[in-house]
């Protein structure tokens, strides 16, 4: 019956879709401990020759609501976002629930070059930016050929 | 808000993914909202991270309201991406405004990456007691 609208079966157009995108994502080796993919918050990660860059995209937290740890080489980004709307708001009708509420922990496992004496984190326009600086013996460096 | 309120919940079947697929298509990203109606009005809040006040705009046109925005987050130059969730910086959603509501009576404050639209009701489209005169 369904072949009679679309012609086509959509279904197995979706998953080769679907697949199409899991190849796309699948470019990188995930860690163990990195949890669903569309975990909250989204989190990117990159690395210079002086530092390992993580970006945890969090709009909407407070501060004080926010913490950044580092034990053993695991960076733990974890923290809580409230509801924006009230429940006890008169005549309110919700419509849409798609942001994120709720608490949250994310873990990210640092190179063995990571130095935990050097970290910089910086909450701004809803980007949460830790810089991890590596040490020194783990800086890359230019070999002489003789 | 009673029990019976329908919800739309953000959902992550595979009908869904569709959406999201034509989104990356494009090269933008679909904001996730929170929209809730009172006898004011529509509140939308977006959440949209990285996003400062130059990076964003908000229009009506023709009964429709787009949000569009680009995220930038200072990174160094030389930096080699590892992993990422979000690859596109761009944030793009529009949303049909009906004519009880009042399109040039919106009022936008972006705070900590999200962004919260009041769109006013019109004032004829207010809610009102009639009162019924007994003759």
């Amino acid at each position: 019956m369904a072949d009679a609208f679309f012609g086509t079966d959509l279904f197995s157009d979706l998953e080769r879709l679907q697949q199409q995108m899991t190849g796309l994502f699948g470019g990188f080796p995930s860690s163990i401990r990195a949890g669903r993919f569309g975990a909250f918050p989204p989190i990117n990660v990159g690395a210079t020759d002086e530092s390992i860059e993580i970006v945890a995209f969090a709009p909407g937290i407070k501060q004080e609501n926010l913490e950044v740890s580092i034990d053993r080489g695991l960076l733990t980004i974890s923290g809580e976002r409230h509801a924006v709307w009230q429940a006890d708001m008169p005549e309110a009708r919700r419509y849409a629930q798609e942001r994120f509420v709720g608490s949250f922990r994310r873990v990210i496992e640092l190179p063995e070059g990571a130095d935990p004496d050097k970290v910089q984190a910086k909450y701004a326009n809803g980007c949460l930016s830790v810089s991890v600086g590596r040490r020194e013996a783990s800086k890359p460096r230019a070999i002489t050929v003789n | 808000m009673n029990e019976t309120t329908q919800v739309a919940q953000r959902n992550d079947g595979p009908m869904a993914q569709r959406h999201e697929d034509q989104a990356t298509s494009t090269m933008t990203l679909v904001p996730a909202v929170d929209i809730v109606e009172d006898k004011n009005g529509v509140t939308l809040w977006a959440d949209l991270p990285g996003v400062s006040r130059e990076k964003l705009q908000v229009n009506v046109n023709d009964g429709t309201l787009h949000i569009d925005a680009e995220a930038v987050v200072p990174m160094p130059a030389d930096l080699r991406v590892q992993h990422a969730e979000i690859r596109q910086p761009h944030f793009a959603r529009s949303f049909v405004i009906s004519a009880d509501l009042d399109p040039t009576q919106i009022q936008a404050q972006l705070q900590d990456g999200v962004l919260k639209l009041i769109i006013p009701r019109r004032d004829e489209a207010r809610p009102r007691r009639i009162e019924i005169k007994i003759s």
